[in-house]
């Protein structure tokens, strides 16, 4: 058992058969994911062929995710389906009793991921994502498979005691490189946007509870108050040591760095305050990505 | 995107939302008309989107029509907070009798929609918080919930409006959050929301939305048309229109270092190395610009982020920062010397590669031998040689 998800649980790609899906599912399936079915309506019925390692799977499409459920007994989705489509896409996934949908649409409109966030939460849906790299799970000892859920690069990393939570996904990479020797139990991309579906704070929760989990190393940015949150429950529930790195010390008021949550307003959201709010909870903060790295193994040798 | 007031007051005014008569004028020599048209007094504002604009002497009242043209001749060149102003609302003055603040926007950490009111508006919200924290409410509409008029009507009682406003100010809370849903917003404020009238005359007496702030979800203009009706309220900035254009993610800064990079937290960790970098060297060199090129950092991409980066004047060196994730580092640099001959860069370039083929990308580079082309191992590193030839390039410049 990982954390998030089981190791090798079956699979399903909503938006498989579209350029990103297409391109992503070959290179999950070659990370070893359990890979069972696509969703397409317009498709359902026919077998998408993937090569993989020399061998040719067959993926089968279905019309909607009940019917992939129902046949393949998924137990999670990856969403790879156009912003305008999404919230759609999400809720069936939601409605079709799935457990873990990782949305890694970028550009979904706030009101509709508030929407099915809301939604997931009533149904104990967890929700990772929009906008994010997606969750990757490594095989816990005598499982060869573990679970890649979306655009993270396999092979960088392979298991350890550490977790990761991040709301950027180039920087998952750079941590996940800087701390490849040490490895990671799941490296989680919770995503850019001002509402997501699990939290620095709800990735921290869960890395708290996971035995194999010693240590998490959590990336923040600007915007919001995410990293807060995070480190108040850290500070009062969390018993694993905490590492952080924050990016954006150099952004302007008002101006959108890229991700769509990435936005100082009203003097609200800056790096600094992120930084004093966990550095006031004994949370080591990195000036840099490879500073946090080297406190998290300066953390780990006194452990 | 921030909305300037007069298109704010627009999207309010669609819902049957009273605001006091205005007109937008952007040239000096439309005021007298605009004045005469509205009714002395008026209330000459300054369009900006920036707050406190009444105290840097972007507001003004004018008894008559001279003195309504002279303020808007002293308000139309101004830059307040380093915003320029981009026109004045000449707008009928209302009797104020008292002051409401009124907000709905999305609620990042509830991840549903907070409204914020109080019976004390007038300044900013923030100083009202901190003044009187007792008298701030928050209340929140929930994402599956749906919001009428009965709702609205608790939530008036509860805020704290004067029992004779309760039933305009449920009419009010109900008509912005439509504003707020139909147009997704992220935010619609009302401040103030005054009651103006005739104090003697309880019959003239109504509730009137002042002055309004409204932003839309920039993930939503699809839904919208693309938001063309509100082109006006994008940044003028000339860099930042033209990349918007090109379809990249750019910010202007005003910094010496160009900043070019894949993913927006790689790319803010980037401006971050060369802030810190300027600052341990001395020079006080900063970041000229955020580019996030995204997945797929091609030779195409590649070369028109460096021209719009090194059109820059201020630009006098260039970092790129790659993590090869699916992207190999090998396109990379590929992408670089196809851009550095199209372009005929001759200003210094930092390159720092890690992540898929990255020793292939840097050999690539090295065996190109171009001297302005400059590797480094690690970021740090790379961001601190890049402040260093701009701060070289600075001085000799002198």
């Amino acid at each position: 058992m990982s954390a998030f998800i089981e190791d090798g649980a079956p699979v399903i790609v909503q938006g498989m058969t579209g350029h990103q899906g297409m391109t992503h599912t070959a290179r999950m399936l070659r990370a070893g994911t359990n890979i069972v079915g696509g969703v397409n309506p317009r498709k359902a019925g026919t077998q998408v062929a993937f090569e993989v390692d020399g061998q040719t799977v067959d993926v089968p499409v279905f019309a909607t995710c009940q019917d992939a459920v129902a046949t393949t007994g998924a137990v999670a989705s990856v969403v790879f389906v156009p912003p305008r489509f999404a919230k759609d896409a999400v809720v069936e996934a939601v409605d079709s009793g799935l457990g873990l949908v990782v949305v890694i649409t970028e550009g979904i409109p706030v009101a509709d991921s508030a929407y099915f966030v809301e939604l997931a939460q009533r149904h104990h849906v967890r929700i990772v994502g929009p906008n994010c790299p997606g969750l990757m799970t490594l095989p816990d000892e005598g499982h060869s498979r573990g679970c890649n859920l979306g655009i993270i690069p396999d092979g960088i990393v392979s298991r350890g005691p550490l977790g990761l939570v991040s709301k950027s996904g180039t920087l998952t990479y750079q941590l996940m490189g800087e701390l490849a020797d040490i490895g990671f139990t799941a490296c989680l991309g919770a995503g850019g946007d001002p509402i997501v579906g699990t939290t620095l704070q709800d990735a921290l929760e869960v890395f708290e509870a996971d035995p194999h989990t010693k240590a998490v190393m959590m990336i923040g940015e600007i915007g919001g108050s995410a990293e807060q949150d995070a480190a108040r429950w850290a500070a009062e529930h969390m018993t694993k040591p905490v590492v952080a790195y924050i990016a954006g010390f150099t952004a302007p008021e008002g101006k959108q760095m890229g991700h769509a949550g990435a936005i100082v307003s009203g003097g609200k959201g800056t790096a600094r305050d992120k930084k004093e709010a966990l550095e006031a909870v004994g949370i080591r903060v990195g000036r840099t990505p490879s500073e946090a790295a080297r406190f998290m193994r300066e953390t780990l040798s006194t452990l | 995107m921030d909305l300037y007031e007069y298109q704010a007051r627009e999207l309010l005014e669609e819902q049957g939302i009273d605001t006091p008569r205005a007109l937008f004028v952007e040239d000096e020599g439309q005021v007298a008309q605009a004045a005469e048209t509205i009714g002395m007094p008026v209330v000459v504002k300054a369009q900006v989107k920036i707050g406190h604009r009444g105290q840097a002497g972007g507001v003004r009242i004018a008894q008559d029509r001279n003195a309504a043209v002279t303020a808007a001749a002293d308000i139309l060149p101004m830059t307040i907070h380093g915003h320029r102003v981009n026109g004045v609302l000449v707008a009928e003055a209302r009797n104020i009798l008292h002051e409401y603040y009124v907000s709905i926007s999305v609620d990042r950490a509830s991840r549903d929609f907070d409204v914020l009111a109080t019976a004390s508006g007038g300044t900013e919200v923030e100083e009202i918080a901190r003044e009187h924290p007792e008298s701030v409410k928050r209340l929140h509409i929930g994402a599956l919930e749906d919001f009428d008029l009965e709702a609205a009507t608790r939530m008036a009682r509860s805020i704290g409006f004067y029992h004779a406003d309760v039933d305009q100010a449920a009419q009010i809370l109900l008509r912005m959050w439509r504003c707020f849903k139909e147009n997704d917003a992220t935010l619609v404020e009302i401040n103030p929301l005054a009651k103006v009238g005739d104090p003697d005359d309880e019959g003239s007496k109504s509730l009137c939305a002042l002055d309004a702030k409204i932003s839309l979800d920039d993930n939503a203009a699809y839904r919208h048309d693309g938001w063309k009706r509100f082109a006006t309220a994008r940044d003028a900035d000339p860099y930042e229109v033209k990349a918007r254009e090109l379809g990249l993610h750019y910010v202007h800064l005003n910094g010496q270092v160009g900043v070019i990079g894949n993913g927006a937290g790689l790319v803010m960790s980037s401006l971050d190395a060369v802030s810190f970098a300027g600052q341990d060297q001395g020079t006080g060199i900063q970041p000229a610009n955020f580019l996030d090129i995204g997945g797929g950092a091609d030779a195409e991409a590649m070369c028109r982020s460096l021209e719009i980066v090194l059109s820059d004047p201020q630009v006098a060196s260039v970092f790129i920062n790659v993590y090869g994730g699916i992207t190999s580092c090998e396109q990379v640099a590929l992408g670089i010397l196809e851009a550095m001959d199209e372009l005929g860069i001759d200003k210094p370039i930092v390159v720092r590669f890690d992540g898929n083929a990255a020793p292939e990308g840097l050999r690539i580079l090295e065996e190109a031998h171009r001297s302005n082309i400059h590797m480094a191992r690690t970021m740090e590193q790379a961001a601190a040689q890049a402040a260093r030839l701009a701060a070289q390039d600075k001085e000799s410049s002198k």
